[in-house]
């Protein structure tokens, strides 16, 4: 076990709606999220002495909102980061509290994701009228080869070549997906579709279709990370901080495509780091979340971090093991192909509310915990939510994972 | 068939680390970088530094523009507006043919190559051609099949 395993919590989570558009900029998002979290924990502003944040160069700072929301600081940061910095995110905060820099810190992704700047560049309206293409864009942007689905798809095509898998096993993700998301209030998209559905919709960039991509959206999200001592005494039940790796890449990187195979990703690196500082097995994981920006991500990661072995996860997807109720149930809110884009954060939060067992459902009862257990009724929390591993992407060779566990694990 | 591309709608702005780049494609030559102590080549040229032996001493290797498919997307939703009349479009890694290291590294680059999706195969050679732009300072590298192969492989669903 890690030294520092079980030592750290996540007692609070908030986000915005997700919204397209906003008419919002991204400080007003920010401090909505962050009171949110605050809120949730049952911790005022004064209570809050640490703040990071994660970027694209397209939105606002943790000095910013931490003035709007009159908080004294002892410790902010802001980070350029894609997917897999809030696991990265939290690790930081661990060790800033343990040396003594800040006590209870809150991290947040705040980002006009559909209307303001776009993932690949497109602006709001469509394609980019006149193009700029320095530095790295000098080798893509002249080729038209610029966003994640088009960048992705290279290592996915290659995966379906290399192991015989076909774009069949995308679709089990994207059912699974959307079928949580049709459990939760909160998600863009509700209504479930059907492995053919997901065979029938328009391609974006072969081998992916529309239902293989992220929604876009307008959203901020926040989580706040302090020590157990402090987390007993607020108001839900600690979510225990078992073990991760963050950021982790892989070998070779000078150029990502011309790493020897294109789909060994860089979870690969770091899944035994985090199940041996967790001091667990695969066995021991009820749930997980596992970044969908496409239903490859998630598909790969699988098999990156040992829940399958190399050209695998096409057949261990199959039958809906990825829903709620099957063997290992993944992004229970709906995820990024469902829910919204919050960047990484939403898996976070929606395994911290499965572990409080408090999914916010059509339950009731859920703010006490109390659920039904009914899918037909809108619950989706699940029965036995005691350890989760959360598998997060930047890209091929950038990933995090963060392993949690509820106060009854 | 050659996919068209609206050059007026992208521009390229070379940096210190690519100016010598783009100026060999003026002359219709496909450079990769290759370090001056160790020997290893790389891509993209804007990497001033060699991934095996960290020396900055980064010279140039001029390859013979050949290579082999290694993977490919078809894009049939443009982003960037030059290529709004150029869908659908297939965009290839290639994997060059005099870039091979012992140690079995390899040097891969990206490029356009068709509209017409069942000339690609993942397998098969190609072969780097040039393109005007109609700006006398950039000329654009482009890929196109050059032979076949007796094992490919393609995307069929």
């Amino acid at each position: 076990m890690g030294a520092l395993t079980d030592k750290y919590c996540i007692v609070g989570v908030g986000e915005t709606p997700h919204m397209r558009p906003s008419n919002r900029t991204t400080l007003s998002m920010a401090c909505e999220a962050v009171s949110k979290a605050m809120e949730d924990a049952g911790l005022k502003p004064s209570d809050i002495d640490g703040m990071t944040s994660y970027q694209a160069a397209d939105s606002t700072s943790s000095a910013h909102v931490a003035t709007a929301l009159g908080m004294r600081l002892n410790y902010c940061l802001d980070i350029l980061g894609g997917g897999s910095s809030t696991e990265a995110l939290v690790a930081h905060a661990i060790g800033l509290i343990e040396a003594g820099y800040a006590k209870t810190i809150v991290c947040f992704r705040s980002m006009n994701g559909r209307s303001g700047r776009r993932m690949g560049g497109q602006v709001p309206g469509g394609p980019i009228p006149v193009a700029t293409a320095e530095g790295d864009n000098q080798f893509n942007m002249g080729w038209g080869w610029t966003t994640p689905a088009q960048r992705f798809g290279m290592s996915a095509m290659r995966y379906l070549h290399d192991t015989g898998c076909t774009t069949r096993a995308f679709a089990e993700i994207a059912v699974a997906h959307r079928y949580h998301a049709s459990l939760n209030p909160k998600a863009i998209h509700r209504s479930p579709i059907t492995i053919e559905d997901h065979q029938r919709s328009r391609w974006v960039a072969k081998p992916f279709r529309l239902l293989d991509c992220c929604q876009e959206t307008d959203v901020a999200a926040a989580i706040i990370v302090t020590s157990r001592e402090r987390a007993f005494d607020l108001r839900h039940p600690p979510v225990f901080i078992m073990g991760g790796y963050a950021r982790m890449m892989t070998e070779n990187p000078q150029w990502n495509y011309s790493r020897p195979v294109l789909h060994y990703v860089a979870g690969n690196y770091g899944w035994k780091r985090a199940f041996g500082m967790a001091g667990i097995s695969h066995s021991d994981v009820d749930f997980i979340s596992c970044y969908d920006a496409f239903t490859f991500t998630t598909l790969i990661q699988l098999e990156a971090n040992g829940f399958c072995g190399p050209g695998e996860a096409g057949d261990f997807v199959k039958g809906g093991r990825l829903k709620i109720d099957h063997e290992l149930p993944s992004n229970l809110s709906g995820g990024h192909l469902s829910e919204g884009y919050t960047h990484g954060v939403q898996m976070v939060i929606e395994n911290v509310r499965q572990l409080r067992h408090r999914a916010d459902d059509a339950c009731p009862g859920w703010r006490e915990g109390r659920h039904t257990y009914d899918r037909s009724k809108g619950c989706r929390q699940l029965r036995k939510a005691r350890i989760c591993c959360g598998m997060a992407w930047g890209w091929e060779n950038m990933a995090s994972c963060l392993i949690l566990r509820g106060i009854a694990a | 068939m050659a996919v068209t591309i609206d050059y007026t709608k992208l521009r390229i702005v070379p940096d210190p680390d690519t100016r010598e780049w783009w100026e060999a494609t003026r002359r219709h030559k496909y450079l990769v970088r290759r370090c001056n102590r160790c020997g290893h080549k790389w891509f993209p040229p804007n990497i001033p530094a060699c991934g095996k032996c960290a020396s900055m001493d980064a010279g140039w290797f001029e390859t013979a523009g050949t290579g082999v498919i290694h993977s490919y997307v078809v894009v049939t939703q443009p982003i960037v507006g030059a290529f709004v009349g150029a869908v659908p479009y297939v965009v290839a890694i290639i994997e060059l043919d005099d870039c091979k290291e012992d140690d079995g590294t390899v040097t891969r680059v990206a490029g356009v190559m068709t509209n017409d999706e069942s000339e690609v195969a993942i397998g098969l050679p190609c072969k780097v051609v040039f393109e005007e732009t109609g700006n006398p300072n950039i000329v654009m590298p482009r890929w196109q099949i050059s032979g076949s192969a007796e094992k490919t492989w393609r995307f069929t669903e």
